[in-house]
């Protein structure tokens, strides 16, 4: 079986969306730009029903845009153009083997529909993750299906890897050794992944782009870093009659009597001093965590969105 | 289209649906072989059994290989591989009208065997069960085209229902026919031009509903 990938010098993009939309009864995807290079770890954070695993399934094509353009490894992608698959490998939560059958009987399988099946990783992954080849789908454990699905995925050495909420549920140890062997795949910088989660902190374990995305829009999206770097809380003791000044991001969290907690999401130094300048005295200023970036985030984009 | 593809598909569904098969092909032999035991309620009793078993096998199969995919969530699975819609399509609706003909056609070319071997069997008889065996399968069709495009055990549990409603009234008006009744009479085979007709009426509809069940199941726009 073949191990070497296809390296691809002039892929453009991995996977892009431009202004894609869908409806259904409750739920509407609005003008989602998406663009994702190719060789990088892509985390997608949302909070549960935010439109995360609908622009998976729509960059699978197994969920057609009422509008907008899907483009994955640099081909179109539909339900009757499946050639942007073979080099795909997706998992979704809900996604489920035939509990009947072996898990050598699903790598049987997935493995005659894949020229790029590698038999050797495929045996490796088996024993790194402690499957029994012969055991049965429904004898397996949430963590080992999880597993059983990502060696599935993993030993058909796809170039691009959707991997909606993968780890969902599992317990901190085969949480550990799904982000391990994820963490493997990404040192191959032909390789690409679009992580999606509402765990911020596995996001930003491997994720070098970060995209937010709540009801339906994306509402933020950055390099990892740089969003850790441009989002600032302030603590500010204000005189009573303090007003804030004019500074591009600023907004008020919470405020007790003349103790004010301010976020800044384009931080730059001068942002201090012009605080200062105001009156107001800042006790702290503090890097935020992608956690607490993510839920200002979400609050400022429903604001605003109201 | 992609031929290979789909054989894989093919023949995975044949596999998962291994044991199944099995089960109603042995049924439906066995239930053929009580039409051919003495006396006249063997007869009756084999004959109730045999389109039990078929009956059965039919809704079991679309229960089993096209809406358990979804209930099941293995279509996301199967869907993520490089396989269109078009290969999905085709492979489904072979396989479960395969697994459905298989026991289907067990049953009918093993009567019609007994029809010539067993003592005082009637031959004429098979041009009585043809019919009978045609509307089971046109029935079968229907409820394949409504799991397509409804994609609910339930709306195919009540097509089922009709379906069985109709083979009765259908069966009733064969009796009542006097050249049908003449047939299963008969020590020789004859196809008059009545029983011709309504063979072609039904093959006839179990090709639309085929194309149906093709058409609605291709111009689906989201896989899951």
């Amino acid at each position: 079986m073949s191990t070497a990938l296809d390296p691809s010098p002039h892929l453009t993009s991995a996977a892009a969306l431009r202004g894609v939309c869908k409806a259904y009864r409750h739920f509407r995807l609005h003008d989602i730009n998406i663009q994702i290079e190719p060789g990088t770890v892509n985390g997608l954070i949302g909070p549960n029903g935010a439109g995360k695993s609908t622009v998976m399934r729509i960059l699978m094509g197994l969920v057609q845009p009422d509008a907008g353009t899907v483009t994955v490894l640099d081909q179109s992608i539909s339900s009757h153009d499946v050639n942007a698959k073979r080099e795909i490998g997706y998992f979704s939560d809900d996604m489920r083997l035939y509990k009947s059958e072996t898990i050598e009987f699903h790598m049987q399988f997935v493995g005659s529909l894949f020229p790029s099946w590698d038999e050797v990783y495929a045996r490796q992954l088996l024993d790194r993750f402690g499957l029994i080849p012969t055991q049965k789908v429904k004898g397996l454990s949430h963590g080992q299906r999880v597993k059983c699905l990502l060696l599935l995925i993993l030993a058909r050495r796809p170039r691009l890897l959707i991997l909606d909420e993968p780890t969902n549920g599992l317990d901190p140890i085969a949480k550990q050794e799904v982000l391990a062997e994820l963490m493997q795949i990404v040192t191959d910088e032909n390789r690409t992944i679009l992580y999606s989660s509402h765990n911020t902190q596995d996001v930003e374990q491997i994720c070098d782009t970060i995209t937010f995305i709540d009801r339906g829009r994306v509402i933020a999206s950055n390099h990892r870093d740089e969003f850790l770097d441009s989002w600032r809380r302030f603590k500010l003791r204000t005189p009573e009659d303090w007003r804030a000044p004019s500074i591009d991001g600023l907004r008020s969290e919470t405020s007790f009597g003349n103790l004010q907690v301010m976020t800044l999401d384009r931080y730059q130094p001068a942002a201090e001093e012009r605080l200062q300048a105001s009156g107001a005295t800042v006790e702290t200023s503090e890097a935020m965590t992608l956690e607490e970036i993510f839920v200002a985030a979400v609050v400022r984009g429903r604001e605003e969105t109201r | 289209m992609n031929a290979q593809a789909i054989q894989i598909l093919f023949l995975k569904d044949l596999f998962l649906s291994r044991w199944w098969l099995f089960g109603y092909l042995l049924g439906g032999l066995l239930s053929a072989g009580v039409t051919s035991l003495p006396g006249e309620s063997a007869g009756f009793i084999g004959f109730i059994l045999m389109v039990t078993v078929t009956i059965a096998a039919g809704i079991h199969m679309i229960g089993v290989l096209l809406l358990a995919e979804q209930v099941d969530m293995t279509r996301t699975f199967v869907m993520s591989l490089p396989i269109s819609l078009l290969d999905y399509s085709i492979a489904k609706i072979s396989v479960v009208l395969v697994t459905f003909l298989i026991p289907w056609l067990g049953i009918l070319t093993s009567l019609a065997v007994l029809a010539f071997v067993v003592p005082g069997a009637k031959p004429g008889v098979i041009a009585f069960l043809v019919p009978v065996f045609l509307f089971m399968l046109a029935g079968f069709c229907f409820q394949l085209v409504t799991a397509v495009i409804s994609e609910s055990t339930g709306w195919t549990i009540v097509v089922v229902v009709l379906g069985n409603v109709l083979l009765n009234v259908f069966l009733m008006n064969l009796n009542k026919n006097p050249i049908i009744s003449e047939l299963v009479k008969s020590d020789q085979l004859t196809w008059p031009p009545l029983v011709l007709t309504i063979i072609a009426i039904e093959c006839l509809v179990i090709v639309t509903a085929l194309g149906l069940a093709f058409l609605f199941q291709i111009r689906r726009r989201d896989l899951i």
